[in-house]
């Protein structure tokens, strides 16, 4: 269940820009706890004080050629996705 | 009057007069202030089809009940005129400290009428306000202007100035302030070098009372503290609004090569990590703002950038980057500098140059009519032309009049590839893959904006506006809904940011500038007892003000619309295939009017003008 992750323009102070991350996991929570193996620090940011996916953050679900938003974390990803996560922006 | 000198400042240039005018409440509260002032303003008193680069254009620099406190943006100003890009009603907002500094003389407002018959720059105290000789002014880029007059000056002077482009009547000359700040948008530097005004400079320290200083102190504390604690503009701070760049590339709503495409291939080179790694040398934040969102740039090679006038923010970095593609950090830096020396919007700028090299690979446009080789994505060719149109030099000096009059003059099918709406160029958006900011920038009062209603990206999640009704989330490429949305965010995040003033950073869900919090901040500052619902239907009134300017100015349904080339799908990338077709658009056009209670046409109706206490014009 090989997942890719990119980080865009966010979480530079983690040390992720221009890294690709592979994990394996069945869910955007098991994502994110996998990550945070390799990344310490990276769950407090990403998941909310109410236990959800941080409103400021966006997780861009990529699977074969369909693009579409994880926005719960008990969002099912499969092996061969690819997980970029942005902020959500608002206009420049 | 809390939240007010009460007094507006009158300055006739033809007849070097100067007068003073009272403010009463009921237009403070039926307007608020800063963009509600300017265009109430406008509208009362510039008759229709005066040319905007005349002496009875007027130039209304506007401040509003926030602007004396120190708080998240709001001590910024709005300049309203008669754009000379549109010829329909313009304003540009300038962040900083210039509506503060603008109070602390004794002034809400100020209005400048007429035109001086050499130029002049003035001089505004808490005790004086004088029209003094700007001889040796003229002719310099804002950065010497600053120089000088700061040297002129006592130490605390804030300057507002022009550069060569806005005396050469370049119609989307900006305004600086200061040389970090700049009012980019809708050619308010043409107006101000048509009135022979190369500068303003301002000190004072008149108070302006506040109604509730504890309340509103506790307030500000509250936001900064969750601003800075609650994660939702940790990226905003970090990266600026160059966080922008990476996510629009990949979710292909990034203008490239003048709209053709909506991905750049050289993304890495050009993104926030890469302008943080090769350029950034610092930030920069209005005051009372804990964000601190502005970048300062630094570089010696190839192009020496000074940190000394800012850096670029997304908005320049895509339309001097991808738009032109050009993918060269220091080179699009090098560039914004240029353009703020000079006094040129750097949207309007870019997309300029974008048309002039779609005109040349088209071969519309010879390298004899253009006097250089004008290609894609060269750093050299584009530092030129920028010179070139804000100098009026050569093919600059067509271009120096925007996309819209451009392409007329030039004809040859090139009216296709010119980026606007209502003669003002496109932001840096691709309408295609956000429905709603398509629909915005067709029916925004002032053209194309992309600070006109909140962007689409930020309602695909749930709760993302419950104030406004917004709790189940709506995909940006969708249309349902979306006519309602843009309404009711214009209102809010259009208009109602520039009256206030605040900053509309801070407003974007989920940010914690709530709705209610800036009822609550009004009226503590003011004293009043403003609902959530008055405060919309000011809002609601001002645009709609700003629409019955423009009808008056003979706009109408015919205006509302997008360039064919959004009707064509976007080659690739994340909103591959997506379209704006006219049907489509006409279809949320007619959805929209009823929302607004406008005609077919439209025309506010009799019963939304006397629903908003409006006058037909």
């Amino acid at each position: 269940m090989a997942v890719t992750v990119r980080f865009v323009s966010v979480f530079r102070d983690l040390g992720v820009s221009r890294r690709l991350f592979v994990v394996e996991a069945e869910t955007l929570e098991k994502t994110i706890d996998e990550l945070e193996v390799q990344i310490p620090g990276l769950k407090e940011k990403l998941v909310d004080s109410h236990g959800r996916l941080h409103p400021a953050y966006q997780v861009i679900h990529t699977k074969g050629n369909r693009q579409g938003l994880c926005s719960k974390l008990d969002c099912p990803i499969a092996d061969g996705d690819e997980i970029v996560i942005t902020p959500l922006i608002s206009g420049g | 009057m809390y939240g007010f000198q009460g007094t507006m400042l009158i300055v006739d240039l033809t007849q070097g007069k100067v007068l003073t005018e009272k403010l009463d409440e009921r237009f403070t509260r039926n307007h608020i202030g800063g963009v509600g002032f300017g265009i109430r303003l406008l509208y009362d008193r510039l008759e229709p089809g005066v040319d905007p680069l005349s002496p009875e254009n007027m130039l209304v620099f506007a401040s509003g009940p926030l602007s004396a406190l120190g708080f998240m943006g709001s001590t910024g100003m709005s300049i309203v005129s008669k754009s000379p890009l549109t010829k329909l009603i313009g304003d540009s907002d300038l962040r900083g400290s210039f509506g503060r500094d603008l109070k602390s003389c004794g002034y809400d407002a100020l209005i400048v009428t007429g035109s001086a018959k050499s130029p002049v720059y003035l001089e505004l105290t808490d005790g004086s306000v004088q029209i003094k000789d700007a001889g040796d002014l003229w002719g310099k880029t804002t950065a010497e202007v600053q120089s000088i007059l700061s040297r002129r000056n006592e130490k605390g002077f804030r300057i507002l100035s022009i550069g060569p482009a806005g005396e050469k009547l370049v119609k989307y000359a900006c305004i600086s302030g200061d040389v970090r700040f700049f009012a980019g948008r809708l050619g308010m530097g043409a107006v101000m070098g048509a009135k022979n005004l190369k500068a303003i400079v301002m000190k004072g320290e008149k108070e302006t009372p506040i109604a509730d200083p504890q309340a509103m102190k506790n307030l500000m504390k509250e936001i900064h503290y969750e601003v800075l604690h609650d994660g939702s503009c940790d990226t905003l701070s970090k990266y600026g609004t160059w966080n922008n760049t990476g996510p629009s590339n990949l979710k292909g709503t990034l203008p490239t090569k003048n709209f053709q495409r909506t991905t750049f291939d050289e993304i890495d080179q050009i993104d926030g990590d890469a302008m943080l790694s090769r350029i950034s040398a610092g930030d920069r934040t209005c005051p009372g703002c804990p964000i601190g969102c502005r970048r300062v740039v630094k570089s010696e090679q190839p192009y020496r950038i000074s940190p000394q006038y800012g850096g670029p923010q997304y908005e320049t970095v895509a339309a001097l980057g991808p738009t032109v593609l050009l993918a060269d950090a220091v080179a699009i830096a090098k560039a914004n500098e240029l353009c703020n020396l000079y006094g040129l919007d750097t949207i309007s700028t870019g997309v300029t140059i974008a048309f002039a090299m779609e005109c040349s690979e088209k071969g519309v446009l010879t390298d004899k009519d253009l006097g250089m080789h004008l290609k894609w994505g060269d750093p050299e060719g584009i530092l030129q032309i920028i010179r070139m149109i804000a100098f009026r030099e050569g093919a600059g000096d067509v271009l120096a009049e925007g996309v819209k009059r451009a392409s007329e003059n030039i004809g040859r099918g090139s009216e296709e590839w010119a980026m606007h709406v209502k003669g003002l160029e496109i932001p840096m958006h691709d309408p295609r893959g956000k429905k709603g900011i398509a629909l915005a920038y067709a029916t925004a009062i002032k053209g194309a904006d992309h600070e006109s209603a909140m962007h689409d990206d930020v309602f695909e999640r749930e709760n993302a506006l419950p104030e406004l009704g917004y709790v189940k989330p709506m995909g940006r490429k969708e249309y349902q809904g979306k006519p309602l949305l843009v309404k009711k965010t214009q209102d809010l995040w259009g208009i109602l940011s520039d009256a206030l003033p605040i900053c509309k950073f801070p407003m974007a869900p989920p940010r914690p500038l709530k709705p209610n919090r800036l009822v609550s901040a009004l009226n503590f500052v003011t004293g009043w007892d403003v609902s959530l619902e008055e405060f919309l239907r000011v809002g609601e009134r001002i645009f709609n003000l700003g629409r019955l300017f423009n009808v008056r100015e003979g706009a109408d349904r015919t205006l509302d619309m997008l360039p064919n080339r959004f009707s064509e799908p976007t080659p690739g990338g994340a909103s591959a295939g997506e379209t704006i077709t006219k049907e489509n658009l006409e279809r949320m056009l007619d959805e929209y009017y009823d929302h607004r209670g406008w005609s077919k046409d439209g025309v506010p109706t009799e019963e939304t003008l006397k629903r908003l206490e409006l006058k037909a014009p």
